[in-house]
């Protein structure tokens, strides 16, 4: 069976034990690898606390990830949230991925709290655990730097250690396991970093079909103008977003008051050019290379975190926003979480923070001192403390990103539908409603809009968990990443089979978080986007959204999934007939 | 999305690639949607409900073109490998199903390869084409399938087996049509030189209904431009020729704003083009005969067998310079500006490139001139074959 090693480390914290078990061949077959493995395998622990001692913290490669496989060189991480409370995964680029799975795993579950800070070897011959008492307390980079020379690194910085809620793990490369506070699981156990290393190779089970199909897909992306356009993301990385946001009107600004920023030109994908003549990074084995970084290396920030430390906070000073994004990543901790709740936080006490203000307030957080305590906790919880719940701009917990759903019906339907919360990248409707791919919707109507965000979902669950970029798509579709898989495993592999898996994998998901007690009510917009207009002008109106066509798109979607007028499932023991 | 039913069976009879009697469109919303001819809906049902995607469209051509292809090919040939670029770029190969692997009952062959690619085509029904986000996705997805059946087979028709008296006399209707100058019908169109947003707009707007009013490009392919000082307007990725209003991107030419991303995955050549001419508009259409003629080749000892991405040579079409080039950041724009000085360029296998210097009468002029010198070559070199 390639593809899959079949194999999965566990790993013990509390007793200090690590040991290899064989992974059942119908799960991987039937669940992928990625995002879908994990959420299988969290299916005995789904209804654990995020800080418990027994939650698992699952890594988890797919089939792709150590073959020629266009941006398949990724994982997953998969736990439960502590700042949503959902069954949460995040999906992460770098090389750690393609070494983990070079280190003959397809996944490692970690169970247990340490009782003291350790670093995770892992190797083909299994894992080892090291003292990291001296690393706690580091930052991300001063940790990679200390370990990256015996392999790749996946880290916290202080916010994990201190369990801020959107703490987040970085990979040695700079990519982030970025939201949902999977640092702060990974802090609870005292776990500072993973180390990995190996040189085991993939084998493909026919390489004449795999060369094939990646040259369809290497085609498919040279006619993506998103992806390889004189101003695509392969030219001036994620934030050529920015001016497209802004003549759209859909740029959140102000904590989602207005949306439209009349200074986002200063960090737009061209202002950052010019000020800094970025140079190109990417993925291991990535050819699109969409990260880019400054002349020394400093990482430059993606859309949502320019926009977000941007324009949501009010500041358009370029250089406040790297600093702001270089201390995220540093600290450990989401740029669009902290972002947000900065905002958040700004319009209930009536001023947001100057430019200057924002790192020594990211700091705080980190470390939970002073007001970076309330702050740690996100934008929903603070914004409930300081008695202004309806200012918190999110869904079921997790924070918007950059952009307004009163701008794109299928977006404003999608940031509801999404188990995990208020996420752009489970159905991703930004691709048609804005992007045209591949092909345009209407982005100021919601006819048909369930359908496609349920086949969106059910497409961007199998992605997750082949594990492939969500970019990919802007050019390439399942069609050839299934020929990739069927070229790759042996086993004949579709677009369809792949959506079903995909539905599977959503449906798991729901069906958790319903057990956990997530209902239709946590389906729902924050009432700003039904009661207030966003920034009209130029020929664009931009109207609160209509609740009661929204109310009706919900339902169909429900209808289209096979929920109840609750969004429940029908059947009770769904769960236990699925594989 | 009744109401984008019945639109996309309209256009595809507007289109002339499909017949009235023989057009069914399904969508699936939150129930089953269908549109069309009554014969057709019980195996369109059947397929759609089996697949997890919106819209589906099942149609025959209007001449039996596959009907035709099915009689030439081997009879265990299982897939159509198009012999236009774009078709092959983003639909790879076309399977083929036969009359006897599926029945309405039991539709499960055609759900199966429907479940791997965008179309197929099935015989003694026509052509089947899904569509996973919008229902003009399986009319995008249709008329690629149409487009590639009609490249492939007329091509055929001139380099294998000489066509059969039967063969001609099916073909008779398209015969006569050949026969026919597409008009040369200019003078109500925009006249230049285009100076301000709203002569251009309209401009564009006026003469991308009528590319696809005369049937000189397919679907949603093709895109038009028109430099003004520092910035080029072009049409958006994706977008149909016919339905340009707020469909048009303004990028300058220093990138100074990004919001052009959506723009034309031709961007690069248009840009390239104007880049090295004196152009101020350009026309991308993909008339028919004209690709077709584009992948007329006499060279017997060329050892390249990717020749639509790996040929480096200038052929012609009478004067017309055929290059080779893939799509977006993949040749177009390297190979076709140094051959379009006359103000038009066939790209091997895909369309034509036509420019013009004060508005878009000469390029589609030009266009029309070649697509009528490719149809009466056609009509001649078939009807004389032996």
């Amino acid at each position: 069976m390639n593809g899959w090693h079949g194999r999965l480390l566990n790993v013990d914290l509390t007793h200090r034990r690590t040991w290899p078990e064989t992974l059942p061949a119908e799960w991987l077959q039937t669940y992928l690898g990625g995002r879908g493995l994990g959420i299988r395998l969290m299916r005995d622990y789904y209804q654990l606390d995020p800080y418990s001692a027994e939650i698992p913290l699952i890594f988890a490669v797919g089939p792709l990830c150590g073959t020629p496989a266009p941006t398949a060189a990724r994982l997953s991480v998969v736990s439960r949230s502590p700042l949503t409370a959902t069954i949460y995964d995040c999906s992460a680029g770098g090389r750690f991925a393609w070494r983990l799975k070079a280190a003959g795993f397809d996944a490692v579950k970690i169970v247990g709290q340490s009782s003291a800070p350790v670093v995770l070897k892992i190797t083909p011959q299994g894992g080892e655990l090291l003292p990291a008492e001296k690393l706690w307390g580091s930052t991300v980079g001063a940790t990679v730097a200390q370990l990256d020379s015996q392999g790749s690194v996946a880290a916290i910085g202080p916010a994990g250690e201190n369990r801020v809620r959107f703490a987040n793990i970085m990979m040695g490369e700079g990519n982030s396991v970025g939201r949902g506070g999977l640092g702060a699981v990974m802090g609870a156990k005292q776990l500072k970093a993973l180390l990995v290393a190996g040189n085991l190779k993939v084998e493909i089970t026919d390489r004449e079909r795999f060369d094939e199909a990646r040259r369809d897909i290497l085609r498919l992306f040279k006619a993506s103008p998103v992806i390889y356009g004189d101003l695509g993301i392969a030219e001036y990385g994620t934030p050529a977003l920015v001016d497209l946001m802004t003549q759209r009107r859909m740029a959140p600004t102000e904590n989602f008051r207005k949306t439209i920023f009349a200074a986002a030109d200063q960090y737009s994908g061209p202002a950052i050019r010019r000020q800094y003549q970025p140079k190109n990074h990417g993925c291991y084995g990535c050819p699109i290379q969409c990260k880019k970084s400054t002349q020394d290396g400093t990482p430059l920030p993606e859309y949502e975190t320019v926009n977000h430390f941007g324009a949501l906070n009010g500041i358009s000073d370029l250089r406040s926003i790297i600093n702001s994004n270089n201390l995220c990543n540093q600290l450990g901790m989401d740029t669009i979480t902290a972002a947000a709740s900065l905002s958040a936080w700004g319009e209930i006490r009536g001023r947001f923070p100057r430019a200057e203000e924002v790192g020594p307030l990211l700091e705080k957080i980190a470390l939970r001192s002073g007001k970076g305590d309330l702050l740690a906790e996100g934008a929903q919880r603070l914004s409930r403390q300081l008695g202004k719940p309806g200012l918190s701009m999110s869904v079921k917990g997790l924070e918007l990103p950059a952009y307004d759903p009163r701008g794109a019906y299928g977006m404003a339907l999608a940031y509801c539908t999404s188990n995990r919360g208020g996420c752009h990248l489970r159905a991703y409707p930004i691709s048609h409603e804005i992007l045209r791919k591949p092909v345009p919707t209407d982005r100021f109507d919601f006819a048909g809009k369930a359908r496609i965000i349920k086949i969106s979902e059910d497409c961007n669950a199998a992605i997750d968990s082949l594990v492939a970029c969500k970019f990919s798509f802007f050019g390439a579709s399942l069609e050839e990443y299934a020929e990739l898989l069927t070229a790759t495993t042996g086993i004949e592999y579709s677009p369809q089979k792949l959506k079903e898996i995909g539905e599977r994998i959503y449906l798991t998901e729901r069906f958790y978080n319903l057990q956990n007690g997530f209902s239709a009510a946590d389906d729902q917009l924050p009432s700003r986007f039904f009661n207030e207009a966003g920034s009209s002008g130029d020929g664009i109106e931009v109207p609160p959204i209509d609740r009661l066509r929204f109310d009706e798109e919900l339902q169909k979607y429900y209808r289209i999934r096979g929920l109840d007028e609750q969004g429940f499932f029908v059947a009770d023991n769904w769960l236990e007939q699925q594989p | 999305m009744i109401r984008q039913l019945r639109k996309y069976a309209d256009k595809l009879q507007l289109d002339g690639s499909a017949l009235p009697q023989q057009t069914a469109i399904l969508a699936q919303d939150d129930r089953l949607l269908s549109f069309g001819a009554e014969a057709l809906l019980p195996l369109g049902q059947a397929v759609i409900e089996r697949l997890n995607v919106v819209s589906l469209v099942v149609a025959a051509p209007p001449l039996p073109l596959l009907e035709i292809l099915l009689r030439r090919l081997a009879e265990d040939a299982q897939t159509l490998i198009p012999q236009d670029t774009e078709t092959r770029t983003f639909l790879h190969d076309i399977p083929l199903v036969r009359k006897e692997e599926f029945s309405i009952e039991n539709p499960q062959r055609i759900v199966e390869l429907l479940g791997q690619r965008k179309g197929v085509l099935v015989e003694e029904v026509g052509i089947l084409a899904t569509g996973s986000v919008t229902v003009e996705q399986a009319y995008i997805n249709y008329s690629s399938v149409y487009h590639a059946l009609f490249v492939k087979l007329l091509l055929m028709l001139l380099v294998d087996a000489p066509p059969t008296a039967i063969e001609l006399d099916l073909l008779q209707p398209l015969l006569k049509q050949l026969q026919q100058p597409i008009p040369l019908r200019l003078d109500d169109l925009y006249r230049g030189p285009l100076l301000g947003k709203t002569a251009i707009l309209e401009a564009i707007d006026q003469v991308g209904k009528r590319t696809v009013e005369l049937k000189l490009v397919d679907s949603f392919f093709g895109n038009i431009s028109c430099r003004l000082a520092e910035q080029v307007f072009i049409s958006q990725s994706a977008a149909s020729l016919d339905a340009l209003p707020g469909c048009i991107d303004l990028v300058p030419n220093d990138n100074s704003s990004t919001a052009g991303i959506t723009a034309s995955s031709e961007l690069i050549a248009h840009r390239a083009i104007f880049a090295q001419t004196a152009a101020s508009v350009i026309l991308h259409g993909h008339p028919k005969f004209t690709v077709i003629f584009s992948l007329l080749c006499e060279e017997t000892a060329c050892k390249i067998s990717d020749c639509w991405k790996d040929c480096d040579k200038i052929r012609y079409l009478g004067t017309v310079p055929v290059v080779a080039g893939e799509v977006g950041a993949g040749g177009i724009a390297k190979n076709v500006p140094p051959v379009i000085g006359d103000g038009i360029a066939v790209v091997y296998g895909h369309g034509v490139f036509a420019t013009g210097n004060d508005d878009f009468r000469q390029p589609l002029a030009t266009m029309i001139t070649l697509e009528n010198w490719c149809r009466r070559e056609y009509l001649h070199r078939l009807t004389n074959r032996k």
